[in-house]
């Protein structure tokens, strides 16, 4: 090992083991974006407060997330004696008097409120957190420093093995780092799943310098929070993953370009790369083997193509985050013109454990085809809206069942959507399909970068289309007339389904689309119908129901509802009249009535007066249903 | 509300950063971040800064949807646009707020006091559906608690 990393490491587990042995109980709070949401700040404050006023001896220090998403904030708390280690959970700012009181002064445990212990014995009431439902099959790797470190000091990186994958890379040639990396079989994690070492060899045999290393930390896939949660938990995993493959392919200068929402992460990461810095672990001769690195911390502003390679790129070095036409590939063209590599968060961030544990280790966790573990989030109709870690293979179905937590009472799954607006909804019976990548490139869609997001009976898949097929029409660039004005016509056609005017002839037109949008220059556009696609497909009864009848059975299409006084005489009509925004309530000479072209169909009035209100069809009951039918 | 910046500060603000290093975006955070908008002068001053032409930085600005060209509002409700909010009636409560402030999404009110923003899923869906009212999440909403906040927003409540 390098002489001068060997001394880092050296002096931060000295550092580590004395903050372990200060005789003080330690409370770790998660603070993330996640638990945030839910009162950390104010939780964390609260402790601070408490721990002052009252005199008590503890230390208390902020943490990245276990994945435990929904019952944030979590907090560990360790003996003094460091004996044992114990993981809680919802601790608001309201329990943390009584909290502090029992775990840290009294030194008792509060079994309603633990997760799991995380070092030292069970106990009758508190199982081990590995044997935790939620953890339990979880391989922890990528996130074993998430919960457990302070993400905004290196030291607790380094001395829990951080940049020791760098120091064997430091010994290896690029040839070498390469071939471990190909052998690992780590395929990008955007996506895509293209091998990674064979990118990074690409750029090692670049013919142009300097040459730049570029990470894709965009994650604009909404329901997908993966790699937030690696960026605020455990910054240093990725910027050392971008060292080793900056030194297998002799780039200069690297670009973690962070989407705008999470500005969390971009302060977490530029603390890190801070550093760093100071470590001399970024910069000039980093630790004396004259290999010079730098490193920038690029924030976007809110767009959804700057996460495709190319657009990102023209938003770093250009003006507009404008897609480019490839080939030529990054690799031959990218920042700047000049050979550059761009790889996922989560990719980066394997990287690291190859080069300290080996290609096999690495691989082997995994039987399928697809190697390594992957991170997923879960959201919509399960009832843990999480994060974890697993290696490929369970089904969609064990995912819901273990990890997710079941489906939420009353739902009955009716499908699924994986890999972001531009891929594809599947349905229910698809759960049995295997967490891997092609089992949903063979339905023409992606298992994609981690976000997976669960529907029921009272999602409509016209609705489900519209709202995918909006996002992409926001975010389209403008520059292809395909993309451009092929969703917008898409947008219309699932918007006249909504509202109770399309025709059968528009399932055909919306057909014609998506012929028309893959002549688009980028993947967005071309991508963009997937999820038509794949409606039409599985679940193409309930377009011609919905044209054809005119009703919404989900419920979800409000164009096809109309709100209706019931009882003139229900008490709590005074609260509908009241709550509504639009004023649509008027007093027809002592009769209440809701006009229908003031009416924005929120449902507020149903919330506070469910038996004043009747939500009935818009259209009356067509006796024909096929006088729907016919061309235009 | 803040004046707007002479042309001097903004010189100063921005008189680190360099043509062709991929500085335009890191120019207009930080001005943004210190006035909260991006002026008409500001776009003049960093075009000169960069050696390029306002119409290429306008263009910048006008292309990503988190650079303003108006003051931010006293209080924003940003609305979840994202999937999870979606299905738990967030269009919903998108219509209420819309008609309950008498704006579109991206409006705001002659005075400035408060506006209206979509947002986008940050991994928080957890809290579904929910808005962020300057920045700090909302969650778990019915219409009804949407509506209120609105009321609330507006002083009428
Ligand atoms: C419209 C669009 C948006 C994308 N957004 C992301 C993103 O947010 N994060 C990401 O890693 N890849 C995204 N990708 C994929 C990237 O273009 C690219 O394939 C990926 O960063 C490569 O990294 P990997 O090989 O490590 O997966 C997007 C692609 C498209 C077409
Ligand atoms: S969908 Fe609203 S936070 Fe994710």
């Amino acid at each position: 090992m390098n002489k001068q990393l060997q001394a880092l490491i050296d002096s931060a587990q000295q550092k580590w083991a004395a903050e372990r042995a200060s005789g003080r109980p330690r409370v770790n709070v998660c603070v993330d974006t996640s638990s945030l949401a839910r009162g950390a700040e104010e939780t964390l404050q609260k402790m601070h407060e408490v721990a002052r006023t009252q005199n008590i001896a503890v230390d208390i220090n902020v943490t990245g997330s276990w994945g435990f998403c929904w019952l944030e904030p979590t907090v560990t708390v360790r003996t003094a004696a460091g004996t044992r280690t114990v993981l809680y959970a919802e601790i608001t700012p309201d329990r943390v008097e009584e909290f502090l009181q029992q775990t840290v002064v009294e030194g008792v445990d509060i079994p309603e409120w633990a997760l799991g212990v995380v070092e030292g014995n069970p106990t009758g009431e508190i199982d081990l957190l590995s044997d935790h439902p939620f953890m339990v099959g979880q391989v922890r790797r990528l996130m074993a420093n998430c919960g457990t470190i302070d993400p905004g000091n290196i030291d607790h990186y380094l001395a829990h093995h951080g940049y020791e994958g760098f120091g064997h890379a430091l010994e290896m040639s690029d040839e070498d780092i390469i071939k471990e990396m190909l052998d690992s079989g780590l395929g990008g994690r955007g996506g895509g799943g293209f091998p990674t070492g064979r990118k990074w060899d690409f750029l090692r045999n670049a013919s142009a310098s300097p040459r730049y290393m570029v990470c894709n930390a965009d994650e604009g896939d909404p329901g997908s929070w993966v790699n937030r949660v690696l960026m605020e938990g455990d910054p240093h995993l990725i910027i050392e993953g971008m060292m080793i493959a900056a030194l297998a392919s002799n780039a200069r200068e690297g670009y973690i370009y962070v989407r705008y929402e999470y500005p969390l992460a971009v302060e977490r990461l530029q603390t890190a790369v801070d550093q760093a810095y100071e470590k001399g672990l970024l910069g000039t001769d980093i630790l004396g083997t004259g290999f010079d690195f730098d490193m920038v911390v690029f924030r976007g502003a809110g767009s959804y193509v700057c996460g495709e390679e190319t657009g990102l790129m023209s938003s770093i070095d250009a003006y507009r985050g404008m897609p480019r036409i490839k080939p030529p590939f990054p690799a031959q063209a990218g920042l700047w013109n000049m050979p550059t590599n761009v790889n996922n968060v989560e990719s980066y961030a394997n990287a690291p454990l190859i080069m300290r544990n080996g290609a096999l280790w690495w691989s082997e966790v995994s039987d399928q085809k697809d190697k390594g573990t992957k991170m997923f989030t879960f959201s919509g109709c399960v009832n843990q809206p999480g994060c974890a870690e697993i290696p490929y293979g369970p089904t969609v179905r064990e995912l819901i069942e273990r990890y997710a937590g079941g489906l939420t009472e009353g739902s009955e799954l009716k499908g699924f959507q994986a890999g972001g607006p531009l891929s594809g909804i599947l349905p229910a019976h698809d759960a049995d399909l295997p967490l891997a990548l092609d089992p949903y490139r063979e339905r023409g869609m992606f298992l994609g970068s981690g976000g997976i997001v669960f529907f029921d009976q009272h999602t409509n898949i016209v609705d489900l289309c519209l709202w995918m097929v909006s996002f992409c029409e926001f975010e389209s660039c403008g520059r292809c007339t395909t993309c451009q004005g092929g969703s917008a016509r898409a947008v219309e056609l699932l918007r006249k389904m909504e509202n109770g005017t399309a025709r059968e002839s528009d399932i055909e037109r919306l057909r014609d689309l998506i012929q028309t949008l893959v002549w688009s220059n980028c993947l967005h556009g071309q991508f963009t119908l997937t999820s038509v696609k794949l409606a039409l497909n599985f679940f193409e009864d309930e377009f011609h129901y919905v044209i054809n009848h005119r009703r919404d059975p989900a419920g979800s299409l409000d164009g096809l509802h109309r709100y209706v006084v019931r009882s003139q005489t229900d008490p709590q009509l005074p609260d509908a009249v009241d709550i509504c925004p639009a004023s649509a309530f008027y007093d027809d000479n002592g009769t209440w009535t809701i006009d229908d072209e003031l009416c924005v169909q929120c449902g507020a009035c149903k919330e506070v007066a469910p038996n004043a209100i009747d939500v009935l069809d818009r259209f009356p009951a067509r006796e024909h249903a096929a006088a729907a039918a016919g061309g235009s | 509300m803040k004046a707007e910046p002479t042309t001097q500060e903004l010189r100063k603000l921005v008189a680190d950063f360099r043509p062709g290093r991929g500085h335009v975006m890191p120019a207009l955070h930080r001005i943004q971040d210190t006035y909260g908008y991006i002026t008409r002068k500001a776009i003049e001053v960093v075009a000169r800064q960069l050696n390029t032409t306002p119409a290429l930085v306008y263009g910048t600005v006008s292309f990503y949807d988190d650079f303003r060209t108006e003051p931010p509002p006293e209080t924003e409700i940003k609305w979840c646009s994202g999937p999870a909010c979606h299905m738990r009636g967030g269009d919903r409560i998108r219509r209420a707020l819309e008609a309950e402030l008498n704006m579109p999404m991206g409006g705001h009110s002659d005075d400035h006091r408060y506006g209206l923003h979509l947002g986008q899923c940050n991994g928080t869906c957890h809290e579904a559906p929910q808005v962020w009212v300057n920045e700090k999440v909302v969650g778990n909403l019915s219409v009804v608690d949407a509506i209120h906040l609105a009321r609330r927003v507006k002083g009428s409540e």
